[in-house]
Formats: structure tokens, C-alpha cells, sequence
């Protein structure tokens, strides 16, 4: 098995399903990770991450380097999510989940003894979903708010009033 | 609590964005102020403390069975991608030449019910328009939702346009400015088709 990243993408690239699966098992976890956060519920975070490596392997012929793949990646999840909850919005066919404390009571890959985070990650499911996605979208993952205003289709303002409405929200929650 | 005036600004002070003259301005007001020097230590911990999350968390199942029974192998969509472009290609040549068609009968020669102008054209039009619905059709969920709302008000706008001008035709065939409104809207109808199967197909 190849375990060159550029090599793995180039072969997924000419259609190579093993080199694509390659690419999932590197990057599930992280993208697992940014759809659960953003969703706060744990089905659909599965369903958003399948998506995305969906849309991935469809659009793989579009990536051509110019940054990282995984920047590419994730992007391109962040932005199946958004757009996926905004149809759902639309259509009112599903009530949005803003707390789904199981999902995220042991989640894998987390310091079971960091008592803190996981209360921070119980926090920021609770948060609304507006503010909760701009909070993990800029203090999380780092993306500026330019950034998120594009990939959420709303303005700086909004994107920075969500932020700070977040950060208010978690203070009061961890002051508890 | 802070001051809810100053809630942003320290925020923006904490992430580094404020402008040079108010960070001067929070800074003196921090040197007299106990509680907002508070809340700056608590949000520069939670910001910490939020780029200390674990980047990874496995999902807690295999996820990969369900993707790979979603994907295409990339040959087949390929050969499939292209097909639909030369049927799109080959409906918009079929609207062309029926159009020009059209634009090319004289006067005299044009009869609905002939085979040739009017009857021709349409039936060269609603060929391609089908084939283009049906392309669409099938791609049709790649396409944003806003997308679909606004392809399908624009595509009533432009089916009401040719029914109009289908009605007017019909009782006065031989009219050259109604034949440029028909052939206008289907012509709008088919490059709004081709245009939307072309973006869902990318």
C-alpha cells in the first residue's frame, strides 16, 4: 500500500477506489471530527461525513494542488454541512439538533481524563446553530471571517455577532 | 458581566483586530477595569482551550461500506459525463439548425401544417427541449436547492413566453416578428436547460 499522499490523490485522481479508500481512513477521524462539531448530533455527522467523501471523489478531478488537500477537504465538508442544513432549514423537514450530549460523551481520539473539554464540547453542541458553527469554524479550525461569511453565505458582521454570542454562551455555560 | 458596549470590542481586542487607536482605548480601560480584565483572561482560556480540541474523533462505525457502495467507478462516470455532453451539444444543434431553418423559409413557403417552418421548428424544439429535461432530470439533485427554485421560476417565466407566442402564431402564422419572439424564448428555454445540466453535471 502507497502511503504518499500525492501519489494516493494522483491515483484516486485516474478513478483508483483503493487509493480513495487510502484517503478516507487518513482523514476520516478529522472530518468526522468537523461534522460533529458543526451538527452536534451524531447521525448526522455520519451522514454529512459520507457526503463529503461522496462529493470528494466526484470532484476529485477539480483539486489540482494548489493548497493542501486536506484544506481542500475540509472546506469542501464545511461546506456540504452548511449547505445541508440550510436545504433542511428550507424545507422544515427536520428539527435541528442542538444538543446531543450523548454524541459527544466519550468521543474516540479525545483525552478521556480532560474533564474541561469535554465539558467545552458539551458546551459548544448546546450552543444555537449559528453561533455554534462560526464558533467552531473560527476558534476551533481557525478560519477567518471572511472565510466562514463565504462558506456560510452571511456577512463579516454576522459571522463575528455569532462568534462573540458564542463565546458569551460558553462563558455563562462553563461558569455554571 | 461586562458592559454590553464593550463585549465586542474586547473580543475583537483578544483576537487582534481591533484597529491601533481602540486597542489603546481598551488597554486604558482595562488598567481601571477589574471585571473587563476578567472576561479577557476567561476568553482568551476558552480560546485555548477551543484550539486544544482533539482535531480527530473516530466515527463509531466504519463509515467506508456505505461511500464506497455511493461512488461510481470514475470510467464509467467519465463515458457517462460525456454522453450527456454530446446529447446536450447535439439538442442545442438540433434548436439551431431549426431555428435558422426557420429564418430561411420564405414567406410564401411557410404553411403550419406542412411539415416544413413552423411545424419542423417546433418539433425540432421540443426534441431538444425533451432531451435537455431529461438530462437535467437525471442530474437534477447535484443542484443546490436555491438553484432548482430559480431554474424552475425562470423556466415558467419562459414556457408562459412560448405559449404566448405559440397562441399568437397560430393565428397569425405567417408573422415574422412572432416567429423572432418564439424563436427567442426557446432559444432562452434551451440554453437555460443546457446551462443547468452543464453546472449539475460539474
Amino acid at each position: 500500500m502507497h502511503s504518499d499522499p500525492t501519489d494516493l490523490i494522483h491515483r484516486a485522481q485516474q478513478g483508483d477506489r483503493a487509493a480513495f479508500e487510502a484517503l478516507y481512513r487518513a482523514h476520516a477521524g478529522r472530518v468526522y471530527a468537523l461534522c460533529l462539531r458543526l451538527t452536534a448530533d451524531a447521525a448526522q455527522a455520519e451522514e454529512r461525513t459520507q457526503d463529503a467523501f461522496v462529493r470528494a471523489w466526484e470532484r476529485l478531478a477539480t483539486y489540482r494542488g494548489e493548497s493542501a488537500f486536506s484544506s481542500w477537504l475540509y472546506r469542501l465538508t464545511v461546506n456540504e454541512v452548511l449547505l445541508g442544513r440550510r436545504a433542511e432549514r428550507r424545507r422544515e423537514q427536520r428539527v435541528v439538533t442542538t444538543d446531543d450530549p450523548a454524541a459527544l460523551e466519550r468521543p474516540r481520539g479525545a483525552d478521556p481524563a480532560s474533564g474541561s473539554a469535554l465539558d467545552l464540547e458539551r458546551a459548544v453542541a448546546a450552543l444555537p446553530p449559528g453561533a455554534r458553527e462560526v464558533f467552531v469554524l473560527h476558534d476551533v479550525e481557525g478560519y477567518r471571517h471572511e472565510e466562514i461569511a463565504a462558506l456560510a453565505g452571511i456577512a463579516v458582521g454576522t459571522s463575528k455577532a455569532q462568534l462573540f454570542r458564542a463565546r458569551r454562551l460558553l462563558r455563562e455555560a462553563l461558569n455554571r | 458581566m461586562t458592559y454590553p458596549h464593550m463585549d465586542a470590542k474586547l473580543n475583537e481586542y483578544v483576537d487582534g483586530t481591533l484597529a491601533a487607536r481602540d486597542r489603546a482605548s481598551v488597554e486604558a480601560h482595562l488598567a481601571e477595569c477589574a471585571e473587563c480584565r476578567a472576561a479577557i483572561a476567561e476568553l482568551r482560556s476558552l480560546s485555548a482551550s477551543a484550539t486544544g480540541l482533539p482535531k480527530s474523533i473516530e466515527p463509531g462505525r466504519d463509515l467506508w461500506p456505505a461511500i464506497a457502495a455511493r461512488i461510481r467507478p470514475r470510467a464509467m462516470w467519465n463515458v457517462q459525463r460525456f454522453w450527456r455532453g454530446a446529447l446536450a451539444a447535439a439538442a442545442m444543434l438540433v434548436l439551431a439548425v431549426g431555428i435558422y431553418r426557420l429564418f430561411r423559409v420564405p414567406r410564401s413557403d411557410f404553411r403550419v401544417g406542412e411539415g416544413q417552418g413552423w411545424a419542423a421548428v417546433q418539433a425540432d424544439f421540443e426534441r431538444a427541449s425533451d432531451e435537455l429535461s431529461r438530462i437535467l432530470a437525471v442530474e437534477r439533485e447535484r443542484l443546490r436547492p436555491e438553484t432548482v427554485v430559480l431554474l424552475e421560476r425562470n423556466l415558467a417565466v419562459i414556457d408562459t413566453a412560448i405559449a404566448e407566442s405559440r397562441a399568437a402564431l397560430a393565428r397569425d402564422p405567417a408573422s415574422a416578428e412572432l416567429r423572432r419572439f418564439f424563436a427567442a424564448a426557446a432559444r432562452q428555454k434551451v440554453e437555460l436547460l443546457r446551462w443547468a445540466a452543464r453546472v449539475a453535471a460539474s
